[in-house]
């Protein structure tokens, strides 16, 4: 039976993929996916934030490297204000957030103890978040160097002018913006969860096509069982989804270059679950369909508005509770609620409740499926 | 040895019986004929033999063991080429006849020869490499037999091979199929073309409603109407009430009138031709030529149901 399976899974990909149009829909798009993720994320890390600075603690080389330092940041203007015009500024939304630097600075930070500094936001912690970190991982470093150098004036100036003519940028680069990264490597696999789903249905829709065409039936002649025909469809599906998950994550990790901010395998793991929970989806439209027309519209009906309420297109977050609470009941947000887990550092102990959440999709989806073509008037006339 | 057995086959959709209590054995070496008119059934009955229907009640063997018991062994022995064309159109002519014969379980240069052999018997091995969706109807109805034979099955069954193609890709199939039979083959030839099924056929069974109403040789079965006469008229302008008025003339069995041409079965033991041709001439009509036929198929068919075949 699995020589069969196999020579017919062969021969269906080989007449499947033999038009340029087929791989470009089935592959192309899912790289499409990455590209304009890149676009949306690369467009929207590259909206500034506007910082204010006061500046009370003038003619101090550390402050002004300081502010210098906030202004050589990623996506960061600078503007210098007073403490009135900060405030105003932040209140009317004119600023993002405010960097206030009071006389004694310099001094403290030189001693080893920062001090008389502050960081002033409306929008709460997020928007200030990435600034805070990059600025407190530098004066800590600045004070280290104060510590060091223990009230020694030469040995500081030395170890704090070797940092700035080397460290500088080394530190503003390679931290970066993995939140960035890890949006866009999120938003991609939410691309190639609907480009899976989409695909899956196509291919399930060949039984339907090879029904339509009458050759399902000549199979069904020769020694093929209706069995072995749905099983190298499915076992054709999911080798298809899978060249896709491969091509998607290397294209993403290897050619563009994006660290998804979780290892690579476990995406992998999360995804090839989604490929079964994907195929037992199509597996119930093909069976509900009496023609391809018909899977092509239901299709059209499930796959493209669930991945937008589940979020493959942007971040649920932004969506009203309503909204989340379907979400609930739609597997591919049980994949990107895992990836968004497993992206904020927990490990994949944390996400075992949604991988079997997602199995139990694939599972129920099959038994659908499997007791809907059973009852099918077609099916039981044909042996 | 009888290649195909079937002991009251019978096949019911709902309340509607399309297949009655069907009996009907098919020797090795035969061209066996299946003639029947739209709807008599003949489809369904090949359905069951080929294990797609399954049937109400009733028995089939193929070379003598049943199918539902062995069916892997009668469906490798099975060639089936269908009534409605079964090729895939995204896939060359060689490879739809290459995958169906994969599906029997051939592999490799076996594979390979079988293919070749199968569309040069049909007359496309320039066409191997096209896709079918360029072809004429004859050519896919071809390449439809090609996929069945490749296998080389010991019994072919084509259901209405040459529906709706150019005569010269119907003497093509003709000649295959006797080529075909030739070589070992035995074949079920299912057709509502009786010139077809009279000149190939050795065997024929005449199906109608679900049943077999004759069966035997041409000449045994023209041999059955020896007391009816076929006779042709063709008239200038024909009158629609015709008909009707020629069956109240005695001997006349049935009247069939098709534009022009006014065919009469009558009793061949009654004189009625001159009353026949006056009560035309009453009616208005010019006659243009009037001929007996030799007895045929059609003749046959009429005969026993009163309907003309492609009706
Ligand atoms: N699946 C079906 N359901 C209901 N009726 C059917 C089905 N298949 C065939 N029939 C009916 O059975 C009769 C015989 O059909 P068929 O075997 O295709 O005739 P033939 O091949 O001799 O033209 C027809 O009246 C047809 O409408
Ligand atoms: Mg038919």
């Amino acid at each position: 039976m699995w020589k069969d399976i196999w020579f017919l899974v062969i021969r269906t990909l080989r007449a499947t993929f033999r038009k340029r149009s087929t791989m470009i829909l089935y592959f192309g798009l899912p790289i499409a996916g990455i590209l304009a993720s890149l676009l949306l994320y690369g467009s929207q890390g590259a909206t500034e934030l506007r910082v204010g600075v006061v500046n009370g603690d003038d003619g101090q080389t550390i402050a002004a490297d300081t502010v210098q330092f906030v202004q050589g940041l990623d996506h960061v203007k600078v503007v210098n204000v007073t403490q009135q015009e900060l405030q105003d500024q932040l209140a009317a939304s004119d600023l993002d957030s405010g960097l206030i630097i009071e006389s004694g600075y310099s001094e403290s930070v030189r001693s080893g103890s920062p001090d008389h500094i502050a960081i002033q936001s409306v929008k709460g912690a997020q928007v200030t978040a990435y600034m805070k970190s990059m600025l407190y991982g530098y004066i800590d470093n600045v004070a280290a160097m104060g510590r060091i150098s223990a009230g020694n004036d030469a040995k500081f100036q030395q170890l704090y002018d070797r940092y700035r003519s080397a460290d500088f940028k080394v530190t503003s680069e390679s931290v970066n913006d993995t939140s960035t990264t890890k949006e866009m490597s999120y938003q991609s696999i939410g691309f190639l969860l609907m480009f899976m789903m989409t695909s899956a249905v196509s291919l399930s829709e060949l039984i339907l096509k090879n029904r339509e065409n009458r050759t399902y039936f000549r199979v069904l002649s020769s020694p093929i069982n209706a069995r072995t025909y749905v099983m190298a469809n499915i076992l054709m599906n999911l080798i298809v989804m899978l060249a896709q998950i491969v091509i998607v994550l290397f294209f993403m990790r290897v050619v563009f270059r994006i660290d998804p901010g979780m290892p690579v395998a476990q995406m992998f793991g999360i995804l090839l679950l989604f490929s079964l929970v994907s195929v037992s989806i199509s597996l119930v439209i093909v069976a509900f369909s009496k023609s391809t027309a018909m899977a092509g519209a239901l299709s059209n009906l499930i796959v493209t508005p669930t991945c937008l309420l589940s979020g493959c297109f942007f971040p649920i977050s932004i969506m009203p509770d309503a909204i989340r609470r379907v979400s609930d009941f739609l597997p591919q947000n049980w994949v990107l609620q895992s990836i968004e887990k497993l992206q904020s550092g927990e490990g994949f102990a944390g996400v075992w409740f949604n991988l079997s959440i997602l199995f139990a999709f694939a599972v129920v989806f099959f038994l659908i499926a499997t007791y809907k073509f059973g009852r099918n008037n077609d099916t039981r006339n044909f042996v | 040895m009888n290649v195909l057995d079937i002991r009251g086959l019978t096949k019911k959709f709902g309340e509607f019986v399309a297949v009655d209590n069907m009996s009907l054995t098919v020797r090795e070496g035969e061209i066996f004929g299946f003639l029947g008119a739209n709807g008599a059934g003949k489809s369904t009955t090949i359905n069951m033999v080929s294990s797609l229907l399954r049937p109400s009640s009733g028995e089939i063997r193929i070379l003598d063991r049943d199918i539902t018991k062995q069916s892997r062994f009668a469906k490798l022995n099975l060639g089936i080429v269908p009534q409605d064309l079964a090729i895939y159109e995204d896939m060359t002519a060689y490879e739809n006849v290459s995958f169906f014969a994969g599906l029997y379980g051939l592999r490799g240069t076996q594979l390979k020869e079988r293919t070749e052999e199968a569309l040069e018997f049909v007359g496309l091995s320039d066409k191997a490499k096209s896709l079918p969706k360029n072809f004429s109807g004859g050519m896919k109805r071809r390449l439809n037999i090609a996929c069945a034979i490749a296998h080389k099955p010991k019994l072919i069954i084509m259901d209405e091979p040459t529906v709706g193609i150019d005569p010269q890709s119907r003497n093509y199939i003709l000649t295959s199929v006797r080529n075909l039979n030739e070589s070992g083959c035995t074949i079920i030839y299912t057709s509502h073309y009786m010139e077809e099924v009279e000149e190939i056929c050795s065997r024929i069974a005449i199906v109608d409603h679900g049943k077999i109403i004759a069966e035997g040789t041409k000449e045994q079965l023209k041999s059955t109407i020896t007391d009816v006469k076929d006779i042709r008229i063709e008239v200038k302008s024909a009158q629609p009430a015709a008909a009707g008025v020629l069956k109240a003339i005695p001997g006349v069995r049935t009247v069939l009138q098709e534009e022009n041409v006014i065919r009469i079965h009558s009793d061949a033991a009654v004189d009625n031709l001159n009353r026949i041709l006056k009560q035309l001439m009453d009616d208005g009509m010019e006659i243009r030529s009037v001929e007996e036929k030799e007895p045929n198929l059609e003749t046959v068919f009429l005969t026993l149901t009163g309907r003309n075949l492609r009706d």
